[in-house]
């Protein structure tokens, strides 16, 4: 849908220049505009926003009343699935990162983001993971849920291809966010205007910062534990299935590991759009700048340890069930610091209750809610009872409907005039606002008692019990009124575009820099930027005679984007091949029965191709600083000794799977031949890829000075096939040499 | 044996500790006299003896493994930062160590003990064999000193610039909670010694019977020590990290002048 209607619905004056609307869908398709890259974003998650609320809409329509028939328990399996993966991937996530792009770069003075190119890979690859997920239409759709819990997603239970295609659908997305959270951390970190430090930096660019580490280590713990499924799914491991001596809880581990992350990938930048809205409506600069900067660290960080509390009902055990409760409560604290700030922010202010704002007060006052059921889930003894029941829908929702959607429209009502230069109608606004929030109270509120009534999730249909009929048909009530307001934003949006009142550069007063230009800007984003010396830049230049306190000095450090965002994509990958190792760790640690490490491996054979590995990350050094020293005949001559040295490996370990394959040691074998494949098999692919790299590097290098006075790509591609070279030395004690000596 | 009875005897490690605490806070008095920042290194003292000579070294001799991790807590974590935070303002490291403060090398000594020290037969010995447990108590704190050097060096220019600090404490973080997911998850025996415990039979019981602390609940909380609180530690670490980062003004030279602060 996303192409047509993209275009059909986003051709305001403005947007695209009077030359580009004779080849309207060619400007679209090719664009390497961060904001006309931003606008797809939204527009996708727009058009997956309908669908995963029709799915919505069809669940709670079927649980309207007691033993309903309008679908079927298998269709109902498949909508909660779809509706869980939709809202989550291709709605929140898509929205999030299309603020981040349309704004990151202009709130930092930047002409784009560090790569277009790369940045447009990513949206291309979103609407292609959403098709590949839509796909299974016809295939029979996935029915394991959103965490696919194993066994349930093996082929023994769904054994239509939807789960398959599901994995790859989440593959194709969690490589485009990675490839999102590298570009944002470069942009950040390298392409801010003079006087632009980073204590200066506005919350919602500074929180967007934080939030890409998150996603560039938390996406690759998915990705691994998908691949695992996958080949349990195609190649026939047992990863997962317990009957074969893998683990159903390692699923849970891995995917937690990634997924309680991800709820703060789309808690943390609805923070940073609250931190900005707030200020702005309350006429007042936010209260504790540090706090909320400070506090989403520590939220990011926390995130990592704590995803144990999704897992209290497996049965870890009490030691683990108390530490885990401990470090989740802590999570409440920085997150009660954020609410203390927003609300302190508006103590005093002149607050204008204008629709942006209205939704973010209602995302204060609604997330707060939310986290506090939340604090009664991170205790282990009420989780028994609670967990898979109606209260826990109603909490996450209350977060990432009541938290994480209201922020979303905050700020597409905020930045909406920026976006098309045209004014939304307030008076619609404001209908399509309190229809969403009486149907999202109204849907979630009562589904608490019901999950204390004993309600279980995930059911289709429930029997006539003494109150679950009207409490049940009460939420679906709730859910067509938000239906309603859904329908009002993109009437909203559509008599906006066609004769919205115009916007004007800065509509509400607002003192970041993406109101210093026109709206909607321009392709270059600014003609002249303000000088910036503090926070609130376009404060001082209306308030010249009092202007805000000076943060820090004025000079800035910007790094080289080509070796920031490769440091960024080997901590990604370290996250990687850490889930690997740990996993292989995990199996052979008390070795399985048939092949294992010790009887099948050949130390001395290894250690041969391996010492060419090393040698090669010496060789490339070498042809880096020939490089320098702008040596040509030196630099090639040492690129091609890599390449062979690398040829080398990749030949010695094509020789040893195929020993392995010829003695009888396939991949399926056990859980020993099943790791040992995954885990080598991807450093192989890694040195294939680095090879890749540097034939090209080769081509290009041979025809003359490839560098025309730009920094080097060679550093940068040294830095990966160095990265690699160390991944090895890890895969080497933990294959081939702990098993021997432990 | 009751409880109250362990808790009340258990404690004394011999002689050679309170002399070398004696010695360590005479040398302490004697190199900083008046500068001296007595709170933090009483409690560094305070710090090494609740590890070592309280019911919680009794019970890392042989019985309880948990126990055991939190002794290393302590002399790897705690006692050296406090000892660090002890030093005053101007302390630097002699010229000749300033090899030994480079980072990367810091980071890796600082995090290699957890994983050296685990070693099935390292860590045996070290229980066993009081030589070999002074080499690991005297190797920790040291190495936990070098680690925290550049992140609570007195002078601020020895320190890491604020934001690469975080970098570097969420990387000790990822360091110490691979080995903890391995310890939790893993049925690994790091320490057989545990398993059937070498402490006096009385402590065994103790903790075997009375509080009912399996081996395996055992080498689950101590993998949790070194994952949870371990990392809460460094978080705490990077928040202080921020909070220097947010206050330093360079703008403000009259504030950092050592006359005015003064």
């Amino acid at each position: 849908m996303n192409a047509s209607t993209s275009a059909s619905t986003a051709v305001p004056p403005g947007i695209l220049t009077v030359g580009e609307h004779a080849h309207w869908r060619l400007a679209w398709l090719s664009t390497v505009d961060h904001k006309r890259i931003g606008v797809l974003y939204l527009l996708i998650a727009l058009g997956f926003f309908v669908v995963g609320g029709l799915e919505a809409l069809f669940i709670r329509l079927q649980l309207a009343v007691p033993n309903n028939t309008l679908v079927g328990p298998d269709t109902f399996n498949a909508l909660f699935t779809m509706h869980g993966t939709t809202m989550i991937f291709l709605v929140a996530m898509p929205a999030l990162f299309g603020l981040a792009n349309y704004f990151v770069p202009l709130m930092i003075g930047a002409r784009d983001m560090a790569f277009p190119r790369l940045n447009a890979l990513s949206v291309w690859l979103l609407l292609f993971g959403g098709l590949l997920l839509h796909f299974t239409v016809f295939t029979g759709p996935p029915q394991a849920g959103w965490f696919a819990y194993a066994p349930l997603s093996e082929t023994a239970y769904n054994s239509s291809q939807g789960v398959d295609y599901w994995i790859m659908a989440l593959l194709v997305l969690g490589i485009g966010s990675v490839a999102t959270g590298v570009n944002l951390i470069a942009t950040v970190l390298s392409m801010r205007a003079p006087g632009m430090t980073m204590k200066r930096l506005p919350l919602f660019v500074w929180i967007n910062f934080v939030n890409s580490f998150i996603v560039i280590f938390a996406l690759p713990v998915l990705n691994a534990g998908l691949v695992m499924l996958l080949m349990d799914r195609q190649l026939g491991t047992h990863f997962f299935v317990a009957r074969e001596g893998g683990s159903p809880v390692l699923w849970q581990h891995i995917f937690w590991a990634f997924g309680h992350p991800e709820v703060y990938i789309l808690a943390l930048p609805a923070f940073g759009i609250i931190s900005e809205v707030v200020p702005v409506f309350s006429r007042k600069p936010i209260f504790g700048y540090e706090f909320v900067a400070a506090s989403s660290v520590a939220i990011a960080l926390l995130s990592f340890g704590v995803w144990a509390h999704h897992m209290f009902t497996v049965g870890m055990g009490r030691a683990a069930d108390t530490f885990f409760a401990i470090a989740s409560m802590l999570i409440a604290i920085p997150t009660g610091v954020k609410v203390l700030n927003w609300s302190a922010t508006m103590v005093k202010g002149r607050l204008r209750l204008s629709v942006p704002m209205l939704y973010a007060i209602a995302f204060v006052i609604q997330f707060t809610l939310g986290g506090l059921s939340g604090v009664t889930h991170a205790e282990a003894a009420l989780d028994w009872q609670t967990k898979n029941s109606y209260y826990l829908v109603a909490h996450f929702h209350y977060v990432a409907v009541g938290g994480v959607v209201f922020a979303i429209l905050a700020g597409i009502h905020y930045w909406f005039p920026k976006i098309s230069g045209r004014m939304l109608s307030e008076r619609i606004g404001r209908w399509g606002f309190w229809f969403m929030v009486l149907g999202f109270n109204g849907t979630f509120a009562i589904q608490h008692i019901l999950g204390f009534m004993g309600m279980p999730r995930r059911i289709y249909t429930y029997p006539d019990f003494a109150n679950w009929g009207w409490m049940n048909f009460v939420s679906t009530v709730g859910a067509c009124l938000m239906g309603v307001s859904a329908l009002l934003l993109v009437l909203n949006i559509v008599r906006s575009l066609l004769r919205g009142q115009p916007a004007g550069d800065n509509p509400w007063e607002a003192w970041t820099l993406e109101w210093a230009t026109s709206s909607p800007p321009p392709v270059h984003n600014f003609e002249a930027l303000p000088p910036i010396h503090s926070r609130r830049p376009l404060w001082d230049l209306a308030n010249p005679q009092r202007p805000d306190p000076v943060v820090g000095g004025d000079a800035i450090a910007s790094p080289d984007r080509l070796r920031i965002s490769m440091w960024s994509l080997i901590g990604s990958e370290a996250a990687f091949f850490g889930t690997l190792i740990l996993v292989f760790a995990y199996f052979n640690i008390s070795p399985p029965a048939g092949p294992n490490a010790k009887s099948s491996l050949d130390l001395t054979k290894t250690a041969l191709f391996s010492v060419c590995l090393f040698a090669s990350s010496f060789t490339l050094w070498r042809a880096e600083v020939a490089e320098y020293r702008r040596s040509q005949s030196g630099m090639l001559g040492w690129l091609v000794l890599t390449l062979a040295l690398g040829g080398v490996f990749i030949v010695g370990q094509g020789m040893e799977y195929w020993g392995l394959l010829h003695g009888g040691v396939g991949v399926n074998v056990n859980l020993f031949a099943s790791s040992f494949y995954l885990l080598t098999g991807f450093h192989g692919f890694h040195v294939i890829c680095g090879l890749i790299a540097l034939l090209l590097v080769l081509g290009v290098a041979a025809r003359g000075d490839f560098r025309q006075g730009k920094p080097s790509p060679l550093k940068s591609i040294g830095l990966y096939w160095h990265f690699v070279d160390i991944v090895w030395v890890f895969v080497l004690a933990t294959v081939y040499v702990l098993p021997r000596v432990l | 044996m009751s409880s109250a009875q362990f808790f009340a005897q258990a404690w004394g490690g011999g002689p050679v500790l309170p002399a070398a605490c004696a010695g360590a806070t005479l040398v302490y008095w004697l190199r900083f006299r008046r500068r001296a920042r007595w709170p933090y290194f009483l409690a560094a003292v305070g710090v090494v003896l609740l590890a070592l000579a309280s019911p919680i070294a009794a019970l890392a001799a042989g019985a309880l493994f948990s126990a055991h991790m939190v002794q290393h807590l302590f002399l790897l974590l705690a006692a050296p930062a406090l000892l660090l935070l002890s030093l005053p303002g101007e302390t630097t490291l002699p010229r000749s160590a300033g090899v030994l403060s480079h980072p990367l090398l810091t980071w890796s000594l600082g995090v290699a003990p957890m994983w050296i020290w685990h070693v099935p037969a390292l860590c045996d010995a070290a229980t066993v064999r009081p030589s070999i447990k002074a080499v690991q108590v005297v190797s920790m704190l040291a190495m936990g000193a070098l680690f925290w050097w550049p992140i609570l060096a007195p002078r601020a220019r020895d320190r890491l610039q604020p934001l690469l600090g975080v970098v570097y404490l969420f990387a000790a973080c990822l360091g110490c909670t691979a080995l903890g997911m391995i310890l939790t998850l893993t049925p690994v025996e790091v320490c057989t010694v545990f398993r059937n415990p070498v402490a006096p039979a009385a402590t065994a019981s103790l903790v075997r019977d009375t509080w009912g602390v399996s081996a395996e609940t055992d080498r689950q909380i101590g993998g949790l020590l070194m994952w949870v609180p371990m990392c809460l530690v460094y978080v705490a670490a990077i928040l202080v990290e921020l909070r220097r980062w947010f206050g330093d003004h360079e703008l403000e030279p009259a504030r950092i002048a050592p006359e005015v602060r003064r």
